[in-house]
């Protein structure tokens, strides 16, 4: 099943995320970012819906988020999806 | 026990207190060291706090909100974020030692904007005179832990925000029962502890930033974030947060606050102004006693210092504890202030009230005065 991430720096910096999307009625969750989507250590992730990606990028980037990593998960496996 | 030293400690504290402490402490692990249940109560709980903290006192970025281990902890990173070894700094003639002691540390050159005890417009006209640009940070309480006046915060911000000298305000007596706008104040920093007037545990205090400033760190170590990296995160929380959390601490905090946001702060400065006015006016009858308090407590919260004619302020301070009285007598950490009152030699003795006195403890309190002179 594919899904979405978005790379957060702190678990603070994801749950403000995570708050502010959900005023927006989009829900997504929080966990530890794997290793790989990282070179800078611990962060953290918030899986989306496709559905709901392109609201949460637009109002994230409102609110001063960028820049922002958006990762496509599929069986395990990340890509990058680069961003304009 | 009566117990009238809030302005040091609260020492009873919404009963929804203990629980969440005990409850963190059986439940939660701690923030952003892991994606797991315990850990992500912990984190959920921390940011939960951030958020009330941000509603109470006006920010937008619950972000900028940082945990200390108490207000003297919030004041040393400000002041040591904006004042460099030898700089400038304006303070105010009422300040703590937390304050003066930090500035003294880096060899600053401290100047006092001094006024008249419960005379805030001669206070504001000294500040007037010396905040210049160049002044490397403005430091006030917001009121005095001595006698419980209230400073004129927002002249004083006015005055910061229009000649762009940083503001950094000492909150630990006002957080909890006046108002606090960090927006509107414009100041650099806001800092206070969790364990007065907002009802959390001993060890907890708290940090307002604001936007865009570069905080120097008192300590470096693990945030659970950039862990490659060996500076500190450039982003706060994280950056003045190093090591593991008070997760208890914080979890007491936030039932604290939400204690305080429930009953009202307007509302518990009122009572505990009344109780104090009560107390003031009880004293002033009583021969030999001068109380420190304008008439109706004009421009004071709930904290009255007084003094005993021909007695040390830690002998009637004494005197009252073996009636069970608890009050704090002395210079309380604040020499400066009593400098400006013209009370050092002496001291005074404080009482300091809570949202948890009762108009029968202040008449007992009273009585045990009365008795007291009269023996």
């Amino acid at each position: 099943m594919e899904q979405y991430v978005i790379l957060a720096r702190s678990v603070t910096y994801a749950q403000r995320m995570q708050k502010l999307l959900g005023q927006a009625g989009i829900r997504c969750q929080i966990s530890r970012a794997p290793r790989d989507l990282t070179d800078l250590g611990c962060a953290y992730i918030l899986r989306l819906d496709e559905k709901n990606v392109a609201q949460a990028l637009t109002i994230l980037r409102l609110e001063g988020f960028d820049p922002l990593r958006l990762f496509l998960s599929s069986q395990g496996r990340y890509r990058e999806v680069q961003l304009t | 026990m009566i117990y009238f030293d809030s302005a040091a400690t609260t020492f009873q504290k919404p009963a929804s207190v203990a629980s969440a402490v005990a409850e963190a402490l059986h439940t939660m692990s701690s923030p952003g060291r892991g994606g797991y249940r315990a850990a992500m109560r912990a984190a959920e709980t921390v940011f939960e706090c951030r958020e009330e903290l941000s509603h109470l006192f006006h920010m937008k970025d619950s972000g900028k909100v940082v945990f200390t281990m108490n207000a003297t902890h919030g004041l040393n990173l400000a002041i040591k974020s904006l004042v460099p070894p030898g700089g400038r700094a304006i303070i105010s003639g009422y300040e703590h030692n937390a304050v003066t002691r930090p500035l003294r540390a880096l060899g600053a050159n401290t100047v006092e904007a001094r006024g008249t005890l419960f005379h805030p417009e001669e206070t504001l006209s000294a500040f007037d005179a010396l905040i210049h640009p160049g002044v490397d940070a403005v430091i006030c309480t917001h009121v005095s832990n001595v006698f419980g006046t209230v400073q004129p915060i927002e002249g004083i911000a006015a005055m910061c925000r229009e000649r762009e000298v940083p503001l950094i305000i000492d909150a630990s007596q006002s957080a909890g029962v006046l108002p606090l706008d960090m927006e509107a104040l414009g100041a650099a920093y806001i800092a206070m502890p969790g364990h007065k007037s907002l009802y959390g545990p001993q060890g907890t205090g708290v940090l307002l930033c604001s936007e865009g400033r570069e905080s120097r760190t008192l300590m470096e170590g693990g945030t659970g974030s950039m862990s490659i990296q060996q500076e500190m995160p450039d982003f706060l929380p994280d950056r003045l947060e190093a090591g593991t959390h008070n997760v208890p601490g914080i979890a007491g905090l936030l039932a604290g606050i939400r204690y305080v946001r429930k009953k009202g702060v307007e509302n518990i400065c009122q009572k505990e102004r009344q109780l104090a006015l009560l107390a003031a006016e009880g004293l002033q009858k009583i021969s030999g006693v001068k109380v420190y308090a304008l008439p109706g407590l004009h421009g004071q919260t709930g904290v009255v210092s007084f003094s005993v004619e021909g007695k040390d302020s830690e002998t009637v301070a004494e005197e009252l504890g073996k009636r069970d009285i608890a009050v704090r007598a002395g210079l309380h950490c604040a020499p400066a202030a009593h400098r400006s009152a013209g009370t050092l030699e002496q001291g005074t003795v404080r009482l300091s009230f809570s949202d948890f006195n009762t108009t029968e403890e202040v008449l007992r309190f009273l009585d045990h005065m009365c008795t007291l002179q009269a023996g």
